[in-house]
């Protein structure tokens, strides 16, 4: 599936691939009212990557229900809705809301966004706090599965996984973007208006592998690996260190049908190596 | 650059996304945009049949495009971005049309002028730069048979000067119905054009330029405040004017 913030609200990008062709599409992150983001410059290329200070800018719950998602609704492919929130409360509002729209698949909790201040990040420096606010929105979430999004900013993420798993996540996304820097020598300023920004891309895949493997090893709920898969081999390395399923991300932007060659890719590689479910793959590492 | 499908389609100020690197994974990860500077077509029948842009080296991707060889492959997405309003018919038709360009801006302009000529608008070029090397593809723009004012700041071509004091000479003497202003270079450049325009009270179309990630939406990098408070994106045909 495509990542949340790399696939717009997915339709944008149905003249470029058959969005049937994934099993889903987790949308740009979402909040009950409007976000307008940060100032730019907001983004910045790196070596195999780039840095983003977005800031949460969306269009709001009411408007994606209302304009967005009746268009995304026709495709045969999972909407997922990433949701995002300043304060405890602004995730069971939208959570709330977003459960009673017919369309969604499932929710996506962003407790690790980078790029907001306060924003999300008491959640992701304290394994309790990402347990309580998972709890609470899976109170409020009584018809939609409940994923929760980690971030790869802290020491332990294993104890994260669990905490997760414990509060009644039903799915964890293992990673969102590692805090990063760009510095202008010549100005001597921050390429970022915000300063910092999230690192994606290729560059931190070797990171994502890794955290996804040891949350893997740290619950029993199905881990969707995320970060720096541009090719089926890359999505091919997530499965085989545990991960049920693999949201592409920064490839959108410069490969907007990445997904679907991955998709069409890993069929390819069930077919030539005969393994007639991919799930054979999962967590088939040999160590 | 041959590609018969993006020359159907392009519209005048439209871009293209390039992947200036060999492998689409490969570094530059990102597309560099660049402007549809022409139309190439076949000899005889006319018909589209590829691309003319104008690149100027600054980094890395802009380098590796300038080293192509003739038979090597890029791979485009595109056309990309909101074209200009292009009117007749729309505020009592355009008469003429004000074309301000600096810099590589200039590559945003040249589509334009020869759709204006082909509905009986005369544009004017004003052009400038800060030194008379600055301002390539002229001929271009004289061959069309255009009005053209060139300013410079080192006075080697043209007017001393910023672009704008012939432009406002221009607005001031004529009467402004029918007159479109249409801007693309830096964005003081743009900001003066656009503040003319208001104070001659002419409608202005800029196009903006900024860093873009993606050309389709979809990473809100390019955005551009505007009036309303909000941001939009940066020529990707979205978001209010
Ligand atoms: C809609 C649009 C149309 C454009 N049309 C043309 C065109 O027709 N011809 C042309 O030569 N250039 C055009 N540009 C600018 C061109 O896209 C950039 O020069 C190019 O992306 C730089 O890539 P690079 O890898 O060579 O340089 P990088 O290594 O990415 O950057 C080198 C330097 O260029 C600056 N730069 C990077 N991107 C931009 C940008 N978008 N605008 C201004 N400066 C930038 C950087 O800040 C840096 O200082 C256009 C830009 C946009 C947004
Ligand atoms: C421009 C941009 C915007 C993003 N916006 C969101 C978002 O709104 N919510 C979220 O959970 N993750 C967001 N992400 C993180 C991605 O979904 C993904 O976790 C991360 O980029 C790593 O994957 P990648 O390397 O494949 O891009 C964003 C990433 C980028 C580059």
């Amino acid at each position: 599936m495509t990542a949340s913030g790399t696939f717009a609200y997915g339709v944008e990008f149905a003249h470029l691939m058959d969005l049937d062709a994934i099993g889903g599409i987790v949308v740009k992150g979402i909040s009950m009212k409007p976000i307008k983001g940060n100032p730019p410059p907001r983004i910045w290329e790196t070596s195999s990557g780039m840095l983003n200070a977005i800031g949460w800018q969306n269009i709001g719950a009411v408007d994606f229900v209302t304009a967005k998602l009746p268009a995304l609704r026709k495709y045969r492919t999972n909407i997922v809705v990433n949701i995002v929130g300043f304060e405890l409360d602004d995730y069971l509002e939208v959570a709330r809301f977003l459960n009673d729209c017919p369309g969604i698949a499932a929710l996506e909790l962003n407790i690790s966004c980078p790029n907001v201040k306060k924003g999300g990040f008491h959640f992701n420096k304290d394994p309790r706090d990402a347990h309580t606010v998972t709890a609470k929105t899976k109170k409020v979430c009584t018809r939609l599965p409940l994923w929760v999004k980690l971030s790869p900013n802290v020491t332990d993420i294993s104890e994260f996984a669990r905490a997760c798993e414990e509060a009644g996540a039903d799915a964890l996304s293992v990673i969102n973007t590692l805090v990063g820097m760009a510095i202008d020598v010549e100005k001597r300023r921050p390429r970022l208006n915000y300063v910092t920004g999230g690192l994606s891309g290729p560059a931190i895949k070797p990171i994502a592998l890794r955290m996804v493997w040891q949350a893997c090893r740290a619950v029993k709920i199905p881990v969707i690996g995320v970060g720096g898969i541009a090719t089926t081999e890359d999505a091919l390395e997530f499965l085989i260190a545990g991960a049920r399923a693999v949201q592409v991300g920064t490839a959108n932007f410069y490969n907007p049908a990445a997904s679907q060659q991955i998709a069409l890719g890993l069929a390819d590689y069930c077919r030539r190596r005969k393994i007639g479910d991919i799930n054979e793959i999962t967590g088939s590492l040999r160590t | 650059m041959n590609s018969p499908e993006q020359a159907r389609l392009v519209q005048p100020g439209q871009f293209v996304m390039l992947k200036c690197a060999a492998g689409i994974n490969d570094n530059p990860l990102l597309r560099r945009p660049f402007s549809v500077f022409d139309v190439d077509r076949t000899p005889g029948a006319g018909r589209p049949r590829g691309l003319v842009l104008l690149v100027k080296e600054v980094g890395a991707g802009s380098r590796m495009l300038a080293a192509l060889k003739p038979g090597q492959e890029v791979d485009v997405l595109g056309p990309q971005g909101r074209p200009f309003d292009l009117v007749p018919g729309t505020q009592g038709g355009v008469s003429a049309a004000c074309l301000v360009a600096g810099g590589v801006g200039i590559a945003a302009l040249y589509l334009l002028a020869q759709r204006l000529v082909q509905h009986g608008v005369t544009p004017v070029l004003f052009y400038g730069g800060r030194t008379a090397a600055d301002l390539v593809l002229r001929e271009y723009f004289e061959r069309l048979g255009l009005e053209t004012h060139y300013t410079t700041e080192d006075a080697s071509l043209g007017e001393a000067g910023l672009v704008t004091c012939p432009l406002d000479r221009f607005l001031k003497s004529r009467i402004r119905t029918g007159v479109r202003v249409y801007a693309c270079g830096p964005w003081a450049m743009m900001k003066a054009a656009h503040d003319l325009s208001v104070k001659h009270r002419v409608p202005c179309e800029v196009s903006l330029e900024a860093r873009m990630g993606c050309s389709l939406g979809a990473c809100m990098g390019c955005v551009v405040r505007h009036l309303a408070w909000r941001w939009t994106s940066a020529r990707s045909g979205f978001g209010t004017r």
